[in-house]
């Protein structure tokens, strides 16, 4: 009986057997719900991180979003002189429209701006009274001008600003459009950088508060790490069970999370619905990079409760 | 069956433990160690299941080099020797069957087998009525001989007990010596270390005596004589 006891024991020390592997699992299952309270307690820490993580990606979502919105909004106008030859404002529109920075043009004859003018100051019958003294349209054609980046404007301005087609050209509304411009560059810079240092101590401050949390909770088993040594367990068997219930607290403290989120969400949705005339804008954010999502965070939290927890039982196991 | 070569402990340079100690112990012996506090016991026993290592001299359980033994060996040397500590070391959060299967579990034994073992040694030390409780649910004797039940399942042919009597009253004690006499009494190698002078005057069996680390005597059917 000894004697087959020991054969048993030695192969089972040596190879990995299916055995052990279900009560490794059956063990994390039983010690999850009999440290009830501390597996609770490390979810919910679980949880907090990944809310503030999910608030931080919201609000760069909603913060590119708007930028976007404002330099949609931006573009200049090159008003052509009204005695302008059709062959120059041809050139020059084909000039501009050369740019590969150029998104979008629009090309406006002078009946369609001065029927805009007119409907513009339609209560000022002044103006209106003035033009018709004039008799012909005082006003020239118009090309409004979209670029990819808001930076390459400039370029524009520059290239146009030529002696050349000084005559052509009346004006171009070019100092405002290059305050906006720098406006907005600020604010960009300003939110990405304010976003990155927020995110940078949010992950530093989730990282130390999991570790510590997972920490504890070993600390506080050191004892029955030990024991379990005594008895005779191998350095995985004693592992093991914690490792699964970091996976455990991992996938729960995800799936909490997405829920919640989802949920939060949908109530910020109809203020976006109001600003900006989109229905469902988190939420179809968060469905259309659902997979990115829940992947990124899981694999993150995995990592981290996984090292937490290796690192902190590598000091029981020594012995 | 149990030998140590002129073994020393130094835990660093101020504390020496152990000094140059040799002793055998025959198979079925049943041996009591006692000696004041902090001449060394505890040690000789850590080095018997290799929880620390001897700084020289060689610890052999039968023709194995315990001084040599591997990391990964350690487990295996731990399910062949049954280990009793004066504070129980029980798992808190497992049931007296299942702390008692657990030594077995590690040890990768079919559920069909532990079945069968488990309630078999819980019946030796009589706690067949309260294999469901957790262990803050029992006296320091049912406590202690959960621990007993535990150090039986792998059959050892050696069980070390460090003052398994240390936190009991006199009945406990007695009770649990009789229990240790009686596994004894069917082959296994028991080495006792004991602090009660009753326990050994009453056993009549081979006492060591150590004393600042260094055997001072070594009796058959000895008393105890500090
Ligand atoms: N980990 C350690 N580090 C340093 N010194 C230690 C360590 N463990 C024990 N010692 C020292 O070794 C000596 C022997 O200790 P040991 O625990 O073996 O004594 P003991 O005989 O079991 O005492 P007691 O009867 O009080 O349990 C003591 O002087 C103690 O201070
Ligand atoms: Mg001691």
């Amino acid at each position: 009986m000894v004697v087959r006891l020991f054969l048993i024991s030695s192969q089972e020390n040596i190879d990995f057997s299916m055995l052990s592997f279900f009560r490794v699992i059956k063990f994390a299952i039983q010690d999850f719900f009999r440290n009830f309270s501390l597996s609770f307690m490390t979810i919910l820490t679980l949880v907090l991180m990944l809310l503030s993580v999910n608030a931080l990606i919201a609000f760069r979502v909603v913060g590119q979003h708007a930028i976007e919105m404002v330099e949609d909004q931006i573009n200049i106008s090159i008003y052509f002189s009204h005695t302008a030859s059709d062959e120059h404002i041809s050139e020059i529109v084909g000039f501009v429209q050369s740019f590969p920075e150029v998104e979008q043009t629009t090309f406006k004859t002078p009946d369609q701006v001065l029927e805009e003018f007119r409907t513009q100051h339609a209560a000022n019958h002044e103006i209106l009274a003035s033009l018709d003294e004039l008799g012909e349209n005082p006003l020239g054609a118009t090309l409004i001008v979209k670029t990819n980046n808001p930076e390459d404007y400039e370029n524009i301005i520059t290239a146009i600003d030529i002696p050349e087609y000084q005559d052509i050209i009346d004006a171009q509304t070019f100092g405002d459009t290059q305050a906006a411009i720098e406006n907005i560059r600020n604010i960009t810079e300003r939110v990405e950088r304010v976003s990155l240092s927020l995110a940078i101590m949010f992950g530093l401050i989730a990282f130390i508060i999991i570790f510590n949390t997972i920490r504890v909770a070993i600390y506080t088993q050191r004892e029955e790490i030990s024991i379990k040594k005594l008895v005779g367990a191998t350095d995985w068997f004693v592992k093991g069970p914690y490792i699964v219930q970091s996976i455990f607290f991992t996938v729960i403290s995800i799936a909490v999370t997405s829920y919640l989120v989802m949920f939060i969400w949908s109530r910020f949705d109809p203020y976006w619905g109001l600003i900006w005339h989109q229905a469902d804008f988190l939420t179809n954010y968060y469905n259309s990079n659902i997979l990115f999502l829940l992947s990124s965070q899981t694999a993150a939290v995995l990592v981290l409760t996984i090292f937490s927890a290796t690192l902190a039982m590598r000091r029981y196991l020594r012995t | 069956m149990i030998s140590l070569e002129s073994v020393s402990k130094k835990y660093n340079r101020k504390s020496v433990a152990l000094e140059d100690v040799s002793l055998f112990i025959e198979p079925g012996e049943m041996v009591s160690i006692v000696g004041q506090s902090g001449s060394g016991k505890t040690t000789l026993v850590k080095l018997l299941i290799a929880e620390e290592r001897a700084s020289s001299g060689r610890v052999k359980i039968g023709d194995w080099d315990i001084t040599r033994v591997s990391r990964r060996d350690v487990p295996l040397l731990r399910r062949q020797i049954g280990v009793i500590f004066q504070d129980f070391k029980l798992l808190a959060k497992k049931t007296v069957y299942e702390n008692v299967a657990f030594a077995l579990q590690v040890a990768g034994e079919s559920p069909f087998r532990i079945r069968e073992v488990v309630p078999e040694v819980i019946e030796i030390v009589g706690l067949q009525d309260k294999m469901s409780r957790y262990p803050h649910q029992l006296s320091g004797g049912e406590q202690q001989r959960v621990v007993i039940a535990r150090s039986l399942v792998h059959r050892p042919k050696i069980i070390v007990a460090d003052e398994p009597t240390g936190n009991l009253d006199a009945i406990n004690t007695q009770e649990i010596i009789d229990i240790l006499s009686k596994i004894n009494d069917f082959g296994t190698t028991i080495l006792l270390v004991t602090h009660n002078k009753d326990v050994v005057n009453h056993l009549r069996k081979r006492v060591i005596t150590i004393h600042g680390g260094q055997i001072v005597s070594d009796q058959q059917s000895g008393k105890y004589r500090l």
